[in-house]
């Protein structure tokens, strides 16, 4: 530890005034931006192991007086937290699973073939990334309505497939042309394979880093999305974790419970942490794949 | 084992035409090697014979079958990539044993025409290797056994040693020519290593602006260059190329150059050139040194010597024609040095400077 210590206080003291400086306005800008970001998170954790009381008392406590499991225990009566949790997994990961699809193989003949309106179609889906989620409200209320789907999973997972497939389009096809080389397919053709087993058996499995962070990406859309959800689903088997755990607190549950609600917000984001932090090498791989020569 | 005709092959995209009517006959078990600059059509036309580019117009026959609108994997054929396109998410053995899966042949002859193949490629050691974990030569050498396990009718090369380094291409330049050797299979192979070419085809097709330039064995490229083209491209280094005129009306007829140089052709040869405008070609090789009291010699000065060991080569100026020469001995010379010249009447290659054809005389 000395040691350390005495190399840091060496390498201060061997720094330009100007670049001690910049690191440490640098240091403190990092800091506070951190602590904004993860304040409203400490805040949720440390609440869930709390008193309603002590939530509320001022000035504010910080860390939990007497740690309980209690808040967690009431969430689960008082919430159906488990079958909420059913339906956002259920939901989120078949959209995850039909987008992924769906982009992937638009994104290929995309990236591969060149054929009279293929620029047209790039236009358009990046036009649908440029329109406000908010102004898409009413046409695909009543789109979904006039189908019949309107609380039903279908419907909901048709929602998301349609917000997330041109994004992921556009990512997808960016990784095939950069990180999976034509030439890969042709061998395979001349292996034998036509151009769908070319697809299936090479180019996916080589691109797997791109189509895994799309999927993820997808996934947490939908597992995070609360808009669609209440305005899709209103029947209460069928509501998904953000929406149920809403309807809990705008019904009162989040005053007279606020540490069950606060138990119930930090279950809710277990699925997708446990995702992220699995997923994240290949997240951050996938998403800066091919930006640059290797 | 296959013969392979190519009549008459057109590709355009669009507007632009990039082959203009190739023919060309390949007879069953030759190693036939395309090469011309970049962007002549080289690797095009054996895209279109692989099936991975469409034909405008002609026909593509493989073993008397004409394989037009036939998908790579009917025409019964193996490539070798440049960037050799091995499969990275399978290991050597996979890569190698791919095309045989998907055949649906048995397991056991699977293995067996793997470990063959990794046999005469000396790759048994790597077989459970990731091509990420190979070097460049054992990648290239992977991508051969990928194509010699399906034993195909024909194995179409695309520059597979461009990515390799200088040493490493002639160690595999020899295995190449060793596995035509063994397996007697048709190769098309495709560079724009005139070197290489000359080192490995049975015969040579040289390409320039998706047109064949001339086709024929390395020896006969070098020696009877059919136009000015192949008499700068083939050869290294290559034939100085000097603009000559005839004194066809005396009696001992000579092209002579602007820097001095004089090459006597019989009196009958030279009434029926047709043409007083024309190129003289000379290897760097065919120049001599000699003293300057011999009649055919002509002064040039020394303007660059680059001693490379077993021999050297100097860069002289003869008046206003800058020529290569080539000394397999030992030289004294010295920039600036003045040193006489004259080249020997059997090697010269005479060109008619309007139509660049060769002029046989």
């Amino acid at each position: 530890m000395t040691a350390a210590i005495v190399d840091l206080r060496r390498r201060i003291s061997n720094m330009a005034p100007s670049d001690l400086l910049t690191r440490f306005v640098v240091l403190v800008i990092s800091t506070a931006v951190l602590i904004y970001v993860l304040m409203p998170v400490f805040w949720m954790l440390k609440s869930s192991f709390q008193t309603t009381a002590e939530i509320r008392a001022m000035p504010p406590v910080w860390l939990p007086s007497a740690p309980s499991f209690d808040p967690y225990v009431t969430a689960n009566k008082l919430i159906p937290v488990w079958r909420y949790l059913a339906n956002s997994l259920f939901v989120s990961v078949t959209a995850a699973v039909i987008s992924t699809a769906i982009a992937a193989s638009a994104a290929y003949v995309l990236a591969r073939f060149r054929f009279p309106g293929a620029t047209l179609i790039l236009v358009l889906i990046l036009l649908t990334n440029l329109i406000p989620q908010i102004t898409r409200v009413f046409p695909i209320y009543f789109f979904i309505q006039d189908l019949k789907l309107i609380n039903t999973y279908a419907g909901l997972i048709l929602a998301y497939v349609s917000f997330s497939v041109p994004f992921a389009v556009l990512l997808l096809r960016g990784y095939f042309e950069t990180s999976a080389p034509p030439e890969l397919e042709e061998a395979a053709m001349i292996d034998g394979c036509s151009h769908f087993s070319a697809f299936w058996r090479v180019i996916i499995p080589v691109s797997l880093p791109g189509i895994a962070a799309v999927a993820i990406f997808t996934f947490l859309n939908a597992w995070n999305d609360f808009l669609w959800a209440s305005l899709l689903l209103s029947d209460g088997a069928l509501k998904t974790i953000q929406v149920g755990i809403g309807d809990f607190a705008s019904e009162g549950g989040g005053v007279q419970y606020m540490n069950a609600f606060m138990a119930a917000c930090v279950v809710t984001t277990i699925p997708a942490l446990i995702l992220f932090v699995l997923m994240q090498r290949w997240l951050v791989g996938g998403l800066t794949a091919g930006s640059v020569k290797s | 084992m296959a013969a392979i005709e190519i009549r008459d092959v057109k590709k355009s995209y669009g507007s632009a035409q990039v082959l203009h009517g190739v023919s060309i006959d390949i007879a069953d078990g030759e190693f036939v090697i395309l090469v011309g600059p970049s962007g002549c059509g080289k690797s095009t036309l054996l895209r279109m014979v692989a099936g991975l580019e469409s034909i405008t117009g002609g026909e593509v026959a493989i073993d008397d079958k004409v394989v037009n609108d036939l998908p790579p994997k009917q025409r019964d054929i193996a490539m070798v990539f440049q960037s050799y396109a091995l499969y990275p998410h399978m290991d050597v053995a996979e890569n190698m044993a791919f095309s045989l899966k998907l055949a649906k042949r048995p397991k056991a002859e699977i293995e067996q025409k793997v470990n063959a193949a990794a046999e005469i490629l000396g790759l048994k050691p790597l077989l459970k290797r990731r091509p990420a974990h190979l070097s460049g030569g054992q990648r290239q050498r992977v991508a051969m056994g990928r194509a010699i396990v399906r034993d195909p009718k024909v194995f179409l090369f695309d520059e597979p040693l461009s990515n390799l380094d200088a040493q490493l291409r002639v160690q595999m330049r020899t295995e190449i020519k060793d596995l035509h050797r063994r397996l007697k299979t048709t190769i098309v192979y495709v560079t724009h290593d005139q070197i290489e070419a000359m080192t490995m085809a049975d015969r040579i097709v040289v390409m320039n602006q998706g047109r064949v330039e001339q086709y024929g064995t390395p020896l006969e490229l070098f020696d009877r260059p059919a136009n000015l083209f192949v008499a700068r491209f083939i050869g290294s280094p290559s034939m100085n190329l000097v603009d000559c005129t005839l004194d066809a009306a005396s009696a001992a007829p000579t092209l002579r150059t602007a820097g001095g140089m004089r090459v006597a052709i019989p009196k009958e040869r030279a009434d029926t050139l047709g043409t007083t405008d024309l190129v003289l070609g000379v290897r760097p090789e065919n120049l001599k040194v000699v003293q300057a009291d011999d009649p055919t010699a002509f002064a040039a000065e020394v303007m660059a010597v680059e001693p490379t060991g077993s021999e050297v080569m100097l860069s002289v100026a003869a008046g206003e024609d800058h020529l290569l020469l080539l000394l397999r001995e030992r030289s004294s010379l010295q920039v600036g040095d003045t040193v006489h010249l004259s080249v020997d009447p059997d090697h010269v290659h005479v060109f008619d400077r309007q139509t660049s054809q060769r002029v046989d005389f």
